[in-house]
Formats: C-alpha cells, structure tokens, sequence
C-alpha cells in the first residue's frame, strides 16, 4: 500500500531518528501572522458583503453562504402557517448544545419539542474526537484558560461569553460524569490531561479518540429517558413571528413523509451547528452531513446579526489518502503526543503546537510551493508521523489511545502505528456565528441560540478541546436563561420572512436557489414539499 | 480554485475506473474508490440510504452486503465501506429501542435484572461478526454475565451504537444497549473528589483580581494582558 509514495516515506524514516528528540520549530509572533495572512483559506478574498438583513453592506461572508441568505424560503408562495403541534420550548437541533439544553429543561415542567434534521445525536458532536478543555490541573485555573482561549481567538473573543465558558469547565465536567460519561483517568485516577495547540499547561480530558461520541451517546441516552418529545427527521424551514419581531415558533420539513409542521412555541431554541458541508473554496470538511449552516439562514431572516461569519477553522490534520476519507479528521492529540508534521522530504516546517490557524497554512504554503505529496488522485498533502508516538511512548500507545484512528485506517491496510498519514487541512469549524448576549439571546426576542451556531465566543480561531465545553457549558444556559425570561404564546405569522422578500427585492437581488439548504450538494439530494 | 482542487479534478478526470454494484437489485455504475454512500449520492439515489455523519462515528447508514461470486458479504457502514465489482447492497436501518437508566455501582446481578434476556446468548458470534467497529461484541456478553464490568466498559469504548449486534441477534440478547448501560453506571459511580474540590473552592480574592486584571482596558490592551497572563501562567 502506498507504493506511489515509497520514496518520501523513505525519508520520512531517514529523517525519524534525528529529529526524535528536536525541539519544535521557533516561531515569531510576525512570522505567524504573514503565514496567515499570505495562506489561510479565510484571507483568500473568497468573501463579499450581502444586500439585505441587518448586516447589509456591513462584515464579509463566504461566498457560499452570502447566496445561501440572499436565497428565498423553500416555503411555497401560498403557504399559511396553522399550528400542528403546541409546545413551551422549540429546541432546533439533535447534537450536544440542543440534547443539553433539552436535558436542563427536563425539571422545568414545560412542554418541550426537540426537532433535528436527521436522527437524535447525528451531529458535529458525535465526530468532536480530541477532547474537553477544563481547568483541573494543579498549575491551571479558568483565567488561564481564558487567557490561552483568547490569544488564540486573536482576541476576537467576546469577554464576557469567554469568561462564562472557562469558568464553568470543572461544573461541565461534574455534569457530564453525573449522567455516566466516561472520561481517560491516569494511574493515580485523577483525569488525564493532555495540551492542545495553544494550551499553555495540559487542560484536554478526553476519551481516547472518541470523546464528542462518548459525550452524545450519554446525552443521547440520558435524554430518552426523559419527557421530552422527539422531532426526528424534521428540518427547520423558516423560523414563524408574532408580527412585532418576535419568534413565536418554527416550520419544519419531515423528510420522510415531505410533510410541513407548524410549531407553535412560546420560546425557540436554535441548536443547529455548523456549515462545513458548505464546502467554502471546495474544501474538504470533517463535519456531519447536515452541516449546512440553517440555522445561520433562519436566524438571519429574523432580523438576528451574525458575527465573524468570515472566519472558518480548517482543521490542520483532515485525512486525505484513502480517497474514501478526504477530509475526516485526524486529531489534534496526535500532535499533542508529539506526532511530527512533515513535507514530503521528512522535514518538519512548523510547531506542530501552535495555533491551528497558523499549522493549516504552514500546511497549505508547503503543498502550494510543491513540497508536499502529490496522491494518485492529484491530492496534495503533507505526513503526520504517527509512528513516532510508538517510539516516543512505546509499542501499542496508539492502539490504545487513538483506536479510532487505528480502525479506520485499517480497513485500507494502512497501519498508523507503522506508517504516517497524509493530511491535508479541512473545513472543521464555523468560527463565527449568530450573535448572543451571555443568556444565549440572539438580538430577536424569543429567539435564543447556542454551540456551533453562535459566534463570538471562540474570537477567529477556537482551540481544540473548547467546542465540547462551549456546547455543555451554553446549551445548559440557553435552559436556564429561556426558563427565566419566557414569553407569553404569540400567534405565529410570516411576517419576519415576507419583509425579507421585500427587502431583496427593493435591492434588485432575484434569488438563485433556495435555502436553507438542509442537503450538502454532492448527496444530490434537495427539499421536497408534498402537496399541504 | 486552488491548484489543490484543479489537481483534483484532474485527478478523477483521468482514472475514470468505475465498477458495477447492486442496491437492492438495481444496478448502478459506480466510481472505483468511492464509499456506498458517495456512490449512491452520485446515481441520484442519496434517499435509499440514512446518513448521519458521513464519518463513521452515528451509525445511521447500515447496510448489508453481499457478493454474487461467494465472497464472504455481511453488515458495514454505509459511509466508511468502498464499493467493489459485483457488490449487492440492501439498506438495513436499525431502529433504537427505549434506554434503561443506569444505576451506581453495577453488577451481573444487576444488569440482568434489567435485562433478562443477557443469560440467553448461544454464543453464535453473529454480534463480533455485524459489528462495524470490530469490537468483540460476543466475548463482552460473556464477560457481562462474568461480572467484569470494568473490561465490559473497555470493549464497548468504540461503540457507534448503530444497533446491528442487536439486529442479528437471534435470542433478542441487547448487547450495545448493556454496554452503554455498564459504562454509564461505571461512569456515575466514578470518584469526583478531584472536581467537587474545584467546584466548591470559594472564588478568592485573587482570581477576583487575575479577572479584573484580564477584563480590564481596550481591546488591544486586553490581548496584551492575556498574553502575558499567559507566558506566566498567573497574572504578571
């Protein structure tokens, strides 16, 4: 396997032994910010400003996203919305920030709906590999936390949210365990913790490579246990108002039946994550197959501002041989166990610990000045030197540690323990997001938000290990801040959408497609509305 | 477009190999290399099978597989698995049953109490054999009625919970749905003094000011301060 690369991984070998033991590469704060600035995929002009909403004219979105929220509803013309189902709280969206905040609701005594486009758990969480950050080390403490999460996010960061997050890492942790979630522990049985790109002292939990899917499988479980009523397979559509800028419910798409639903609720909750299968400049992503960013469309139709909609995280390690993986991820505590990042002459080119905006482009410059690996399928990538981990930590570290990584390399005959893997960065991460206050208000009355879908929290670059904790930590607050502030029943009407049609028009803008989304493009797949 | 993606393209322009495969019956030309799934997305078919995360880790997209020629065929994810020549694919979606909360402290006694049907394994081996994620689903049965509930908790660490070792089992033995229950009570019953300390450390008087200190000034002076809290690890 591989033999199209024999020559490299020859050097790779060569080069192994002499650099086992070398510190990582120097990196000015300067040189840095070229790197960035000359490579990353956020600084490629790939970006515009939109014609309508309230951030017309205003910040810069991915070109793919502007046309999705210049789009119109896939909401027939002569649609009237009239109530299906009554509940208190409408919570949008299946993986952990929506499965948290339905679990906080559970004591409440409201009448709460969870809706998810796919099926309960299917989600970015479930793919969440590399860890939890939370401040238990003996020389750590939250405003450590804080301050390494915003240097990284370029301090970007909202204050305010970031302090909540880090201050409440060791009561997520306590939450998480509460419910059954198992995390790694050392000898001693205290909870290992691993650094991350950017930590300045280990704060990483995890459970081997599997760490967003141990988390969604307890809060999955824990859920069905519970009172709350299940919307599967129901997309959200359009977001429904009171006519005076209020969210008073949502239309969903049931995708098996083709079906509307109108959902009546006196408080939405928006869970829906990311966008990664929007695939911004054609790049591969690591995320879930609803990752289409509807939230951020519907959200904004409503009159709610966006916040650094312009800046994306690409993963530095996304697989790229086997074809059959392009784009899954690769963790980042590979590289935290002191995995080296290499050009295809075996020589490394960057602290393979620094941020991960500043390792994607070092990783994207040595593919763009050919130094990197050229795949029979005409991919360019770069290795990550798995087998060091053997030699640094001993025979079966890997196995152990990162069985994933292990398991879905073996199906192709390729052996992490033995060989190094091709990456290649991948769209990982939307930075930026709806805008919240720190009760998870979006700037529309009863509309609140949380994980993914939000921004500001993480600045423009989130570390590893803090969108675990940011969908713990904000989901449960989106619970207890809709429980303080609910809102009377309003009737539900279109009103909010049909000003959006009126605006783009006034501008001239004749939508393309429609949106949201819900199918990434190349599942062919498209919203079907059977006759109502 | 990068020289990445035009490389790319090039790239799936030129090797072109297809195979034939079967769903359900119908045949479809599918591209060498390609998962199930991407195949199916491509022949217009992306509704005939559920996809959850496209990455192997929901275990939405369960197939069955087999192969006209004798080769052995059996269950996989429909995300992870290349299509190959001659490859016969029926959709096998798995409904979840109802969980059984966990209980601190778990046992043999316990989990079969909850679960009457543990002591029903034949020890066909036909759970290790759908397993996706090669864990040794039939052993860990055994150890479950052994009462070695720490190795039940390892076995199923890797557990997707797609469901098909339920699926396949003939004596209605629930063995993913046993494995999250054991690890989920192991988890309760976990020692947390280490974090009810943290949590219940009195907020003093110097993180008071390390947050003053971190919250304080513009934005520029702000990410100084926060570099140098940093450098330090504490307030300089």
């Amino acid at each position: 396997m591989m033999e199209w690369a024999r020559q490299s991984l020859e050097q790779v070998e060569l080069s192994r032994p002499p650099r086992m033991e070398e510190p990582p590469l120097a990196l000015s704060p300067a040189e840095a910010e070229k790197l960035i600035d000359e490579y990353h995929p956020d600084r490629a002009g790939k970006a515009r400003t939109i014609h309508a909403g309230p951030c017309a004219g205003g910040q810069l979105f991915p070109l793919e996203l502007a046309d999705l929220l210049e789009s119109d509803s896939p909401l027939p013309a002569n649609f009237d919305p009239s109530i299906d189902v009554e509940t208190d709280v409408l919570i949008l969206g299946g993986g952990g920030a929506g499965v948290a905040s339905a679990l906080d609701l559970e004591s409440s005594g409201l009448n709460v709906h969870l809706a998810t486009k796919l099926r309960l758990g299917d989600s970015n969480t479930v793919m969440a590999e590399g860890g939890i950050q939370s401040a238990l080390g003996p020389e750590d403490s939250p405003q450590r936390h804080y301050a390494d999460a915003f240097v990284g996010g370029h301090g970007d960061n909202d204050p305010e949210l970031l302090r909540i997050l880090c201050g409440q890492g060791p009561e997520s942790i306590r939450w998480l365990t509460g419910k059954g979630a198992l995390f790694d522990r050392d000898p001693d049985g205290s909870f290992r913790l691993r650094a991350g790109g950017g930590t300045s002292t280990p704060r990483v939990l995890a459970c081997r490579d599997y760490t967003g899917l141990e988390i969604m499988r307890v809060l999955r479980d824990a859920l069905l246990t519970g009172p709350t009523n299940l919307l599967q397979n129901h997309s959200a559509v359009e977001l429904l108002d009171n006519g005076a800028g209020r969210v008073t419910g949502a239309v969903l798409w049931d995708s098996q039946t083709g079906k509307l639903v109108t959902v009546s609720a006196r408080a939405v909750i928006l869970a829906t994550g990311g966008s990664g299968q929007l695939h911004y400049q054609g790049y591969p992503t690591s995320n879930h197959f609803g990752a289409t960013g509807d939230g951020l469309v519907l959200a904004y139709r409503q009159g709610a501002g966006l916040i650094h909609m312009d800046s994306c995280q690409y993963h530095p390690s996304g697989s790229i041989f086997p074809e059959a993986l392009a784009g899954q991820l690769v963790t980042e505590s590979i590289r935290s166990m002191g995995a080296h990042i290499l050009n295809a002459q075996g020589q490394r080119f960057i602290d393979e610990m620094t941020y991960r905006d500043v390792v994607a482009s070092a990783i994207i410059r040595e593919a763009a000045e050919h130094r990197g690996v050229q795949t029979p399928a005409g991919k360019r990538g770069v290795w990550l030197d798995t087998p060091l981990i053997e030699r640094k930590h001993g025979e079966g570290t890997l196995r152990r540690q990162f069985p994933g990584l292990i398991h879905r390399f073996a199906r192709y005959d390729i052996d992490p323990a033995k060989q190094p893997v091709l990456i290649y960065p991948t769209l990982h991460y939307q930075n930026g997001g709806v805008k919240i206050d720190t009760g998870c208000r979006t700037e529309v009355d009863g509309l609140w938000a949380a994980g993914e879908v939000t921004g500001g929290l993480h600045g423009t670059n989130r570390l590893m290990g803090n969108s675990l904790l940011d969908i713990i930590v904000f989901g449960r607050r989106a619970a207890e801040s809709v429980r303080q502030n609910l809102p009377e029943r309003g009737e539900v009407t279109l009103s909010q959408l049909k000003k959006y049609r009126e605006e783009l028009n006034k501008v001239g803008h004749r939508p393309q497609t429609v949106s949201p989304q819900i199918f990434p493009l190349a599942s062919r797949r498209k919203i079907e509305i059977a006759d109502c | 477009m990068d020289q990445n993606q035009e490389d790319e393209i090039a790239g799936q322009i030129s090797s072109g190999e297809t195979v034939e495969i079967h769903l359900a019956g119908e045949p479809i030309r599918a591209r060498a290399g390609a998962t199930i799934a991407a195949a199916l997305w491509e022949a217009g078919m992306g509704k005939s099978i559920q996809i959850g995360c496209g990455g192997g880790v929901c275990g939405a997209c369960t197939v069955s597989l087999r192969f006209k020629d004798g080769r052995p065929g059996g269950t996989d994810l429909a995300c992870m698995r290349p299509v190959e020549e001659g490859m016969e694919i029926f959709p096998f979606p798995v409904d979840s049953i109802p969980p059984v909360a966990p209980v601190r402290e778990p046992s043999s006694e316990k989990l079969r109490k909850l679960f009457p049907t543990l002591d029903r394994c034949t020890k066909c081996g036909a759970c290790t054999t759908a397993c996706p994620m090669s864990i040794p689903v039939m052993d860990s049965v055994l150890r479950m009625q052994e009462d070695k509930m720490e190795a039940v908790a390892e076995d199923f660490n890797t557990c997707i919970h797609c469901g098909l070792c339920r699926a396949v089992c003939e004596d209605k033995v629930k063995p993913h749905n046993m494995g999250l229950w054991v690890r989920r009570s192991l988890g309760m019953s976990g020692d947390f003094d280490q974090l009810e300390r943290l949590i219940d450390a009195p907020q003093n008087d110097d993180a008071k000011e390390d947050w003053q200190y971190l919250l304080s000034g513009d934005p520029q002076e702000r990410l100084a301060r926060a570099k140098a809290f940093r450098a330090e690890g504490k307030r300089p």
